[in-house]
């Protein structure tokens, strides 16, 4: 069958050829209807599979309205990678058949250049779309991929340990620095005995993408308008540019500050330490809120990441051999509209538009993933907002939003973190590198990866 | 190519355009007539002529050819010119199904569609870029096409190794149709070209491709799927040099005395930010020393790169010819300091997204593979000339009786998945490229009983990558004294023998369904007889067994009293690459070298799925050359360092490894492994201790809204495991609430049930409850539970599903009562936590999965594929 549709597909390629007619689109753009198969990570951060509760909020209103189309949600593994190797590979080779396709916001760029997935409308994303989320729906100049949650890095701390050093309120005020952060974390070295207190910080070090975003966060903060590359993708960055990031990250991963462990932890891992009580302070997604909510209550502190923090988050694009382009534009348009983004921020996730923050209309009951209310004690110990989402208030993480940066966009993404996770290994295993050297080659191979 | 033997250089084009079709009617003709094309190449010869690009008699002139006369022209052409040759096409353009080739239609066009659509009359853009590369000697290319996807002669450029000195101008993007247009006038493409050539003097090809894009927008032309008409550039480096104009003042950025540039040329776009050095005045003169000049550039690199150099102005027709060379000399020149695939780095070198392989292996040779493939991503086997990577490679693993499985009955699954329960593109992964399994007897496994219908296809490599026998790694104080025992003899055999050496002595070995290390093991450990049980006594151990070798390996120093007492069955190349635990000291081993383990030989299989073949061409390429990299000196060196033996002297790859640390001579017996011999002992293996008995608790407290919808969710994790329970196995489901009737409410009564029958229980009566739960109350009925089963030595599990909130429900004395009853009742119990942080050391759930010799899986687990595992280690379900 899938054969015979291969074949059915050429036959309508070919029919309307360069017609010479009068350019009116011809009756192969006709959509059949049929099930639009969306393609998506498996969902790990206990939301509650409110992503499938949107498509078959989407489903109920097709079928309402006579209509014979039906969305399906497939789930690709959880790790990031497999899912961008399956999507890759797949939609290249045609070794699977996806409609609408969930992508981490560094993918679009490739996606986009290797005419993987579509144009789509301009007015998908509107003014109400946060600033820098906005920046990862394009392009060359076009949207392509339309954002669907965001997520950025956010400073988590233990506040009794703060306060035990005799730290005074705010213990972590508005402007944080890094600076700031070392203060604090040389304080709780010289004021804690080891039984309340071992480490200053940690993060996501390991070899993998979270290497990448902190490298740069680091890079950002000591170079204000770090770019890397041009318009195109390509690598614009110098030696200089380089070794004050290198060197922020090397002030960064020092001994002194950060756990030994953290060159090996992922997200699961660091968050794992801080919530032993081994670290004081902590860099984390906002899905990491719950979790240790629950372990430390009130001793939990959460702020903006000082200096930048990195923007993370998927987006969601049509696919260029989709049947279906059509109506899964539509579909898009309802599951990034401002009602699904307000579902979204209710379940835990990182909202794109400005108006699902704050006061807008509730996530309706159907589709809400939000618990009631429980009478029997063992009630959701995590404190929940006027808005019903789980966490602190809406509006540092809108704010940390709004400040985000983005690494580097371009369609050659994996070969650029391929190559900082690699090159800054000696740094962040070993702890030390000279700074000058790790930056010229840094640069040397960077060069390499990205050609231009 | 060099002017003094080239003779009076020629320069050719060749303009076809395709008006008239013979065949117009379905099925077979092409879509109609293009009125407007006739207009197009005496619009361009004219031009071409105007801007002195050209003279009359160097065009050939082509209207309506069929494919023979197009084909002879094309050769003559291509066999004439010497500087520039020019090729245009312009008539039906068609694709087999929006993929990597491109056909051109000539006059005799007819396209007969089916599994393998064949396109009669027609040239395909591999041919013709073939034809040019191969026949002509021409210093430069410039192809031009206008037609419906006419961009999808990009890839196909992309994959030509040679494709530097071809230059490719396409009339729209990829996948997209266009519009002819005024039957009175040419194509808006050609249209545009033309004028521009007209009006624009000393245009460059990037520059006239980028003022055709701005024209066609300010034109505000569609393509008919209503998207801008984008008109496309493919170039390597030194495309600035091309010139279609009329005579350009000078080479860009290069005068004589290195100032830059001189006269009233416009600039282009972006010039080469680096200046040239003082000896780059030989490559004037002398293009051929390039090489030579190239090789010393890389022994120089870090020579100073200041300086000018002298020269003489070049006249343009030589310009023509030399620019090319001489822009690549300036980017070498400005990136020579960043090492060889900066090579072609000119300002204008544009990669495009490489081809991504999806290559799947057995868990112990992941990191080896992925290493392996990080050093081919930037060796020079993947880069072009343009310094970019021709492929980008993924390498995951997955449990291996898993894959086999899948590859023989879910490849349907596998390519479109259809329901929550069986989902291999989430449970296993990407559809494999290429499968490297750890055995080539894993091949002939899925070989022999693949379902007919299958959608993937498995071409297996001739030879394997590497080898490494699977080792006895005995505590050094517990070795053969003397070390006559190290050899020869069969497993069970050296076992019994190191049990007289002493008695508390225990040896350990991997899953046999996650990883092969393990079931070679296992295949020893039966033996000739089959001896089942006692080859499982020889192994038994507290918990289940690790997952993988190097699991294996880090999981004995957690016990040092078990560490210095225990051999492990492991592959022999994890002693030698050491595996990455943490910093934990191990104790010392000696490796023992049983006759009857067959050892590991991982095989390259390139796996072809059904409809994947829209880049084929490229795609085989791409696997290809990694498959020829890892059997070359790259993987060999790989795999040296990982410690594995040459696949076929079996002697050390690294010809420096210490000689005392390997005593291991090849056996005749330690054949790779048959297909039926591991086949027999992972079935007796699934089968030994009988069907299981397993006891699902699924918390449905109140706090268990917030995790329980969706294929993650509580009752979606559940109904995803049930695959793995057969027909035989016993098991049933406990809603854990406490609703006022005892901790616990059945959802599915102890006993065999059909898939379907559990799975509607589960939907129908599985929800939440607005009560709380009493995790201490329902473990302890379910150890009462499965202990009035009897101790029959079936395999037995609790598995318990919760968000790990117990609140003081499971803490003090009630935990402590939880624990001694977990230890003592010798049920295994495995918490799934939704959610993270949930199995931390210290947690509740954690301990009681660790004092039982069960698992504590949370959200840094995957919890669904690392419960689906564990079931399958129970039950005898098929998934």
């Amino acid at each position: 069958m899938p054969r015979r549709l291969t074949a059915l597909l050429a036959l309508l390629l070919l029919a309307a050829c360069t017609g010479g007619g009068d350019g009116t689109p011809d009756q192969a753009d006709e959509e059949r209807p049929g099930t639009i198969v969306v393609a998506s990570g498996r969902d790990v951060t206990g939301s509650n599979g409110v992503r499938q509760r949107l498509i078959d909020a989407w489903n109920r209103a097709q079928q309402e309205a006579g209509s014979e189309y039906q969305a399906r949600l497939v789930e690709l593994p959880g790790s990031a990678d497999e899912q961008r190797s399956q999507l890759l590979g797949a939609l290249q080779s045609g070794s699977a058949r996806y409609d609408v396709v969930n992508l981490d916001v560094t993918w679009v760029p490739e996606f986009a250049e290797a005419g993987l997935v579509r144009a789509l409308p301009d007015d998908l994303v509107d003014a109400d779309v946060i600033d820098p989320v906005a920046g990862t729906a394009r392009w060359d100049g076009k949207v392509y991929a339309v954002p669907f949650n965001s997520d950025v890095g956010l400073l988590y701390y233990r506040i009794d340990l703060l306060r035990k050093a005799g730290v005074e309120k705010p213990y972590v005020p508005e402007g944080f620095t890094w600076e700031q952060l070392r203060g604090r974390i040389a304080a709780l070295g010289k004021k804690l005995d080891a039984a309340d207190y071992v480490n200053g910080w940690t993060t996501q070090l390991a070899p993998y993408e979270g290497r990448t975003v902190n490298a740069v966060e680091a890079f950002a903060t000591a170079v204000p308008g770090l770019r890397l590359v041009d318009e195109d993708g390509r690598y614009t960055g110098d030696v200089e540019e380089l070794r004050r990031g290198v060197k922020e990250l090397t002030r960064r991963v020092d001994q002194a500050y950060i756990s030994p462990s953290a060159g090996k932890q992922d997200e699961t891992e660091s968050t794992s330490e801080f919530a032993a009580g081994r670290t004081a302070f902590l860099r984390a997604w906002p899905s990491a809120y719950p979790t240790l909510y629950r372990v430390f209550g009130d001793r939990l502190g959460v702020a903006s990441l000082p200096g930048r923090a990195v923007l993370g988050g998927q987006n969601l694009a049509v696919t260029t051999t989709s049947e279906r382009a059509r109506k899964a534009t539509e579909l898009i348009r309802f599951l990034t509209g401002r009602q699904s983004e307000r579902c979204l921020l209710e379940a835990g996730f990182a909202a794109t538009r400005a108006s699902a923050f704050g006061r807008s209309a509730r996530c309706p009951a159907e589709i809400s993933a939000t618990p009631a209310p429980s009478p029997t004690g063992e009630a959701d110990e995590v404190p929940r907002g006027d808005d019903g989402r789980p966490g602190f208030p809406d509006e540092k993480l809108k704010e940390a939003l709004e400040r985000a940066v983005h690494r580097p966009r371009t369609p050659l993404y994996g070969a650029f973190t391929q190559t900082l996770i690699t090159q800054l290994g000696p740094l962040v295993e070993g702890g030390s590198a000279d700074d000058e050297e790790l930056a010229r080659r840094l640069d040397e191979a960077l060069r390499r990866a990205l050609p231009g | 190519m060099q002017p003094e033997d080239a003779g009076e250089p020629m320069d050719r084009a060749l303009l076809i355009g395709v008006s008239d079709y013979r065949f117009t009617k379905r099925p077979h003709g092409v879509p109609g007539k293009l009125p407007a094309v006739e207009h197009n190449v005496p619009v361009l010869h004219e031009a071409l002529v105007r801007a002195g690009v050209f003279a009359d008699e160097e065009i050939v002139s082509l209207q309506s050819p069929d494919f023979a006369e197009a084909a002879r022209e094309l050769q003559r052409v291509a066999r004439e010119a010497r500087g520039l040759l020019l090729v245009y096409f312009a008539g039906h353009g068609a694709i087999p199904s929006g993929g990597d080739e491109l056909y051109l239609q000539l006059r005799d066009a007819q396209v007969f569609a089916g599994e393998h659509t064949v396109f009669n009359g027609a040239v395909s853009f591999s041919d013709l870029m073939g034809t040019v590369l191969v026949t002509s000697r021409a210093d430069r290319v410039v192809v031009v096409l206008d037609c419906c996807f006419a961009g999808n002669a990009a890839r196909v450029w992309e994959h030509f190794e040679d494709k530097r000195r071809v230059v490719l101008l396409m009339s729209v993007q990829a996948n997209h149709r266009i519009d002819a247009g005024d039957p009175g006038t040419p194509t808006p493409y050609t249209e545009n070209l033309a004028e521009l050539l007209g009006e624009e003097d000393g245009t460059t090809v990037s520059r006239l491709a980028a003022r055709l894009r701005e024209r066609m927008a300010e034109q505000k032309r569609r393509t008919l799927r209503n998207e801008p008409w984008e008109p496309q550039l493919r170039a390597d480096a030194g495309a600035d040099a091309v010139r279609l104009g009329k005579e350009g003042p000078q080479v860009p950025l290069l005068s004589p005395d290195g100032t830059g540039p001189s006269g009233t040329a416009p600039r282009p776009p972006r010039p080469p930010r680096r200046r040239l050095p003082a000896w780059t005045a030989a490559l004037w003169r002398r293009p051929r020393a390039l090489a030579a000049a190239w090789s010393r550039a890389r022994r120089r690199r870090r020579h100073s790169r200041s300086g000018a150099g002298g020269g003489t102005r070049p006249s343009r027709r030589i310009l023509f010819r030399l620019a090319l060379p001489v822009l690549l000399a300036l980017g070498m020149l400005g990136v020579g300091l960043y090492g060889p695939l900066g090579l072609a780095g000119g300002d204008d070198t544009h990669c495009d997204p490489p081809l991504e392989l999806r290559v799947l292996t057995d868990p112990d040779m992941e990191e080896a593979f992925r290493t392996a493939a990080d050093a081919y991503l930037t060796s020079d086997a993947n880069t072009t000339d343009a310094g970019c990577r021709h492929t980008g490679i993924t390498v995951h693993s997955a449990g291996s009786s898993d894959v086999v499985d899948a590859l023989r009955r879910h490849t349907d699954d596998w390519k479109e998945p259809e329901g929550d329960e069986v989902n291999p593109q989430r449970d296993i992964g990407p559809q494999p490229d290429v499968w490297i399994p750890g055995s080539r007897a894993e091949v002939d496994r899925v070989l022999e009983e693949q379902d007919t219908d299958a959608v993937a296809e498995l071409e297996p490599a001739e030879s394997p990558l590497a080898y490494s026998p699977v080792v006895l790694a005995v505590p050094d104080h517990l070795a053969p004294e003397p070390l006559n025992e190290v050899t020869g003899r069969p497993l069970t055999t050296m076992i019994d023998a190191l049990t007289v050496r002493a008695e508390d002595a225990a040896v350990r070995r991997p899953d046999p369904e996650f990883t092969d290390s393990g079931l070679l093991a296992t295949v020893g450990l039966y033996g000739d007889a089959s001896a089942v049980a006692r080859g499982e006594a020889m192994v038994a151990q507290p918990g289940p067994p690790s997952p993988t070798a190097g699991d294996l390996l880090c999981a004995l120093p957690d016990d040092d009293a078990v560490d210095d007492r225990t051999a492990a069955l492991v592959p022999e190349f994890l002693l030698i690459s050491g595996v990455d635990c943490e910093d934990i000291t191990r104790a010392p081993r000696t490796a023992l070298y049983p006759a009857d383990v067959p050892g590991m030989d991982p095989v390259f299989v390139r796996v072809r799925w059904d409809d994947g073949d829209v880049d084929a061409v490229a795609r085989d390429a791409s696997v290809a050359s990694f498959h020829d990299w890892l059997a070359g000196d790259g993987g060999r060196e790989v795999f040296a360092r990982f410690g594995f033996r040459d696949p076929g002297t079996r002697e050390p790859l690294d010809e420096d490894q210490d000689v005392d640390a390997v005593k291991y001579a090849p056996s005749p017996l330690d054949e790779s492994a048959g297909r039926n011999e591991m086949e027999q002992a992972l079935s007796a293996y699934q089968a030994y201790g009988g069907p299981g008995r397993v006891l699902f608790l699924l918390d449905s407290s109140g706090s268990m809204a917030g995790v329980w919808q969706g294929p993650s969710g509580g009752p979606g994790l559940l109904r995803q495991t049930l695959g793995g329970l057969g027909a035989d196995d016993e098991y049933g489901a406990w809603s854990v609430a406490d609703t006022g009737d005892g901790p616990y409410e059945t959802l599915l009564g102890f006993g065999r049930h059909a898939r379907e029958d559990a799975e509607r229980a589960v939907d129908e009566r599985a929800r939440v409850r607005d009560a709380s739960a009493d995790p201490h109350a329902a473990l302890l009925a379910a150890f009462d539970e499965m202990e009035d089963r009897g101790d029959d030595g079936r395999p037995q599990l609790i598995v318990h599903l919760t968000d790990g909130r117990h609140g003081d429900r499971l803490s003090g004395g009630r935990l402590r009562e939880v624990l001694d009853r977990a230890e003592a009742s010798r049920v295994p119990v495995t918490v799934a936590v939704l959610g993270s942080g949930g199995c931390d050391e210290g947690r509740p759930d954690r301990r009681i999965a660790d004092v039982s010799g069960g698992r504590c899986l949370d959200a840094g687990d995957d919890v669904g594929a690392a419960l689906h595992d564990e079931i399958a280690r129970i039950g005898t379900g098929d998934d």
